[in-house]
């Protein structure tokens, strides 16, 4: 037994809620007390659902117990009769699994006409990941069925699920790349697929499975069962996304060559570009450019999911030229392949794989890096050590479900990484730069302390100070960055030409508060000017 | 004898929490306190989602991890946690709340509270597992495990503690009004701090301010022979009158509050006549949702449905005849609820967190219940607040451009989503 306050992972009744919430014409029951139904709050808050998730909680409450009732077979009677589903997966939970009951007698009892799965889902040896992956796994064990391939040649991209991280915009970035080279969708799954879509999962030419946490076992299943080839990378990242695109080409022909049919060739790369006729992905340029000059040396912290720490890490290094301090993952069943893939990355030192948030937050502690890339307890964790974080992995916040395209796949995703990157780390630079001349007269008005604010009501009264129990989605615990308020304006001193031009060399976003340090220098020692002698003076008294 | 209101009990298939997330207030409330949940991972969850995630601010409280290799033991080992915590929190009381694992396991709670439990800093047992409790239910079972410590005051102190946790804001509000009025007060239970427990006796009066406490109002009669006050809670201005007056004539003291009636509803008319002929439809669970109901049916609208979790005859006698005529409902079942909503086109649906988006997705006007638990609403100070919370929500929905039903505003946004989206609202 541990002392447990946040957890990175969601418990297995939430993996089967996120698979059952990706299809059409499902439903999750979960027979489990009252309070377990909180899972359904995730979905219609995080991801602003605008009809009922696929989910019911068929209660058992302390009376059900004492008479030996099961509600059961009644919730599946009430859920076929308003919801229509074709499959009904029911699970147990934490504490109803210990009464060892019969749920499939129970099931089969109440005379539903639509296909009932009890899954075998014990939340004391899987939690979310493992369970969405079993469960979605299974599915395509259950329903795949042999057929002739597509005539064109097809795809299916296996991962995409209902609260996946950032998983709306990776599947637009992908079709996106298969529109350009002309290859046909056949089914994505979970996300949006009905129980007949998964019967069509054979008639594609390739799998598509870019995560690691939820799709690669049922692509791995259809290579076995099918001969569908599996590609299972994840581009992430412009030299990762050509290799991706190579393999998948690759792999296409072998199947048009088979067929007899005509090969799939890669058109011009300017062909990926939103206008059909720029760079891909603007990165490498980037990469190059005199201001990322700034980027040398600056050490990053990645730690998260097994997916996007491998392809943070690796993009960060590969294509930012920065240096990656540590990197892990709370997955620990895939601990080992993440450890595999960052080999050369990071040592056996340099590698964590905890569960654990606090033994996460120690190390950022320790490293002090210049970027934490991280779920959101990083985030918290960075704002409690006054570090840059970005988030790259789940669990999310409302604030990352953000309305714009913002892929983490494919050219436009490298895009989307490298700006939150930049933004991240330049606001931090300019603090590092404030902090590097000193902040005498820069008032910084102190860390707001994290309060557990729930949402402001909306008529902007005062929140009841007692009030915490918000929906996921109405945790916004913390506020702005402080702003920095300039020193008041005394006299100022004149500024030479030789200073003015020194002063030029600095990067613009710190200049007024050089500008401003720089002056209040000057006063405190009585300078009517500013020369380059006086600013030199003044960067060496400040502490540069 | 309490009145025989009428009330239909469904079946219970509707959304909601568990006692859990009463946590969510009371640890903020009581300032040196912990709550530790003898709990697993889906109770760390539920707490991390429904508390607002992520509150860094060291929150004070945490969950007893039963993990595989503890579901064996009887009784579980905790006290080398209670170290922990009264090392990092250094609290005056620990709660250690249930939850349904360790119920199902059989744990014997009290005994294993009495284990761990100092005179210096007692460990109070407190039932709240979802098998049992719902929303802010766990508040009564706090409130009942805090009672032996309030000092007993002998029979001839006659003054007023008022009952349930309110923020500072509003207990003074309700001390200042006490005072005006004449009414000598001993404290509020719960209290801002563990030592700060009013005295209650047998010539304590109790005025309970939420209608979620019926166990301990119950158990403060039994055990220390004081009176419940018998009245409406104090919400909006019909609620504030009755409360005060009726609070007033245990004193002996005959006010009359009809003039303060009358400013305070004259003060928010622009919002009752928005409110006037509305339908609104009850579908909450926060168990605060008959006092709302009776409110906003004296202030002109009608009340097609009130359901709430959990009815009782005897503490909630008041309300129940201030909302004869109105169709009651424990336990409801949410389908039937949803058909109710479209049969008789309610204007505006008091949901819950989990049920607002859908809701409003179907075309309808639905207010989160939840924010009434969090909002200021108590009092004379509160009414301006209470029935803002109503028609912010109307007002909005009037102001937006209309969407209408339109899928193609909600295309692609969730992947299970039905693509016909099935109209609760005629257009
Ligand atoms: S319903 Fe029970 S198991 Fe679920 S969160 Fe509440 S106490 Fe924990």
């Amino acid at each position: 037994m541990r002392l447990a306050y946040w957890m990175y992972e969601g418990t297995a009744h939430h993996g089967v809620g996120r698979i059952m919430n990706s299809m059409r014409g499902v439903h999750a029951v979960f027979h489990a007390p009252q309070g377990d139904d909180y899972v359904t709050t995730i979905f219609t808050m995080l991801e602003r659902t605008p009809a009922f998730p696929a989910m019911t909680t068929s209660v058992v409450s302390g009376t059900d117990l004492a008479r030996g009732t099961i509600r059961l077979p009644e919730t599946l009677r009430q859920v076929e009769a308003s919801r229509h589903p074709e499959l009904i997966v029911v699970v147990a939970s934490c504490s109803t699994i210990l009464l060892q009951e019969n749920l499939e007698i129970a099931a089969r009892s109440s005379g539903v006409a639509c296909d009932v799965l009890v899954y075998d889902a014990n939340p004391y040896r899987m939690a979310e990941t493992s369970a969405a992956d079993g469960l979605f796994t299974e599915l395509v064990k259950k329903y795949a069925s042999a057929q002739p391939l597509t005539t064109q040649p097809s795809v299916n991209i296996l991962g995409p699920s209902s609260l996946g991280f950032h998983a709306r915009h990776d599947l637009i970035a992908l079709r996106r790349m298969l529109q350009v080279l002309g290859v046909a969708v056949n089914v994505v799954a979970p996300w949006g697929a009905s129980v007949d879509d998964l019967r069509r999962l054979p008639a594609a030419w390739l799998t598509i499975a870019p995560y690691r946490e939820l799709g690669g076992r049922a692509a791995e299943y259809l290579e076995a069962q099918f001969g569908t080839t599996a590609l299972r990378e994840a581009p992430i990242g412009v030299q990762p996304t050509l290799r991706w695109l190579d393999a998948l080409v690759a792999g296409l022909n072998t199947v048009a060559a088979r067929l007899g049919a005509p090969a799939v060739t890669l058109p011009p790369l300017t062909a990926f570009s939103l206008d059909g006729m720029s760079a891909p992905s603007n990165v490498p340029w980037f990469a190059r450019t005199a201001d990322m000059e700034s980027f040398a040396g600056k050490s990053a912290f990645v730690f998260g999911d097994a997916t996007h720490t491998v392809g943070v890490v690796k993009f960060l290094a590969d294509e930012l030229g920065m240096p990656i301090a540590g990197a892990g993952t709370y997955l620990l069943k895939e601990a080992d392949w993440v450890r595999e893939q960052l080999e050369g990355y990071v040592s056996d030192e340099q590698f964590l794989a905890t569960d654990e948030f606090q033994t996460v937050a120690a190390r950022m502690a320790e490293l002090r890096p210049e970027l934490v890339c991280g779920t959101q307890m990083e985030r918290h964790s960075a704002r409690r050590y006054d570090l840059n974080c970005m988030v790259i992995a789940p669990p999310t916040h409302i604030e990352n479900h953000l309305l714009a395209y913002r892929p983490f796949l494919g050219f436009d995703g490298a895009d989307v990484i490298a700006d939150e990157v930049y933004t991240t780390c330049t606001l931090g630079m300019e603090k590092h730069l404030i902090d590097l001349f000193g902040d005498a007269g820069l008032e910084h008005p102190d860390e707001p302390v994290e309060q557990p604010v729930a949402a402001a009501p909306p008529n902007g009264a005062e929140p009841h100070p007692q009030a915490t129990l918000a929906g996921p989605a109405l945790a916004v615990a913390e506020m702005a960055t402080p702003t920095t308020v300039a020193a008041p304006t005394v006299l100022a001193p004149v500024w030479r030409h030789d200073a003015e031009a020194m002063l030029k060399k600095v990067p613009f976003f710190v200049r007024g508060r050089v500008r401003t340090n720089v002056e209040k220098y000057a006063r405190e020692r009585g300078y009517a000017e500013i020369t380059a002698e006086v600013l030199l003076a003044a960067k060496e008294a400040i502490g540069a | 004898m309490p009145p025989k209101a009428s009330f239909t009990r469904e079946d219970g298939l509707y959304h909601s929490f568990c006692g859990l997330v009463s946590v969510g207030w009371l640890y903020q409330k009581i300032k040196d306190s912990f709550f530790l949940i003898l709990g697993t991972h889906t109770c760390a969850h539920l707490l991390q989602n429904t508390l607002g995630v992520m509150i860094f601010a060291r929150p004070r409280f945490a969950v007893s991890l039963l993990e595989e290799g503890d579901l064996s033991s009887s009784q579980p080992q905790i006290a080398d946690q209670i170290d922990e915590i009264k090392r990092e929190h250094r609290p005056s009381v620990i709660f250690l709340l249930s939850s349904c694992t360790p119920e199902v396991m059989k744990v014997e709670f009290e005994g294993l509270a009495h284990s761990v439990s100092t005179p210096e800093v007692p460990v109070l047992f407190v039932p709240a597992s979802g098998l049992d409790y719902t929303f802010a239910q766990s508040e009564d079972s706090v409130l009942q495990a805090l009672l032996p410590f309030c000092p007993v005051a002998p029979p001839d102190d006659r003054r007023v503690v008022f009952l349930g946790s309110v923020n500072d804001a509003i207990a003074d509000d309700f001390a200042l009004e006490a005072a005006r009025l004449g009414i000598p007060v001993a404290g509020f239970l719960p209290a801002n701090h563990f030592h700060e427990l009013p005295p209650i006796g047998p010539g304590t009066v109790i005025a309970p301010l939420q209608p979620f406490l019926p166990k301990v109002a119950n158990q403060l009669v039994n055990e220390r022979e004081c009176r419940v006050l018998s009245s409406l809670f104090p919400f909006g201005p019909d609620g504030c009158r009755a409360f005060w007056e009726d609070l007033a004539a245990e004193f002996g003291l005959t006010v009359d509050l009809s003039e303060r009636e009358a400013a305070a509803w004259e003060r928010i008319s622009a919002h009752t006549e928005l409110l006037r002929g509305k339908k609104v439809f009850f579908a909450a669970d926060t168990l605060l949702e008959l006092p709302l109901a009776r409110f906003l049916r004296a202030a002109g609208a009608e009340v097609l449905e009130c359901s709430t979790p959990y009815i009782n005859r005897r503490f909630h006698s008041r309300e129940l005849k201030a909302l004869e005529g109105v169709r009651l409902v424990e336990q409801a079942n949410f389908e039937r609820q949803l058909r109710s909503i479209a049969d008789e086109q309610a204007d505006l649906v008091i949901s819950n967190i989990i049920t607002a988006n859908p809701l409003i997705g179907r075309g309808v006007v639905a207010k989160w219940g939840t924010e009434f638990i969090f909002s200021p609403i108590h009092g004379w100070a509160g009414v301006n607040t209470l029935v803002g919370l109503f028609t912010r929500a109307l007002r909005r929905h009037a102001q937006l451009d209309p969407l209408g039903l339109d899928p193609v505003w909600t295309a692609g946004v969730m992947p299970s989503a039905p693509r016909e989206v099935i109209p609760l609202q005629r257009q």
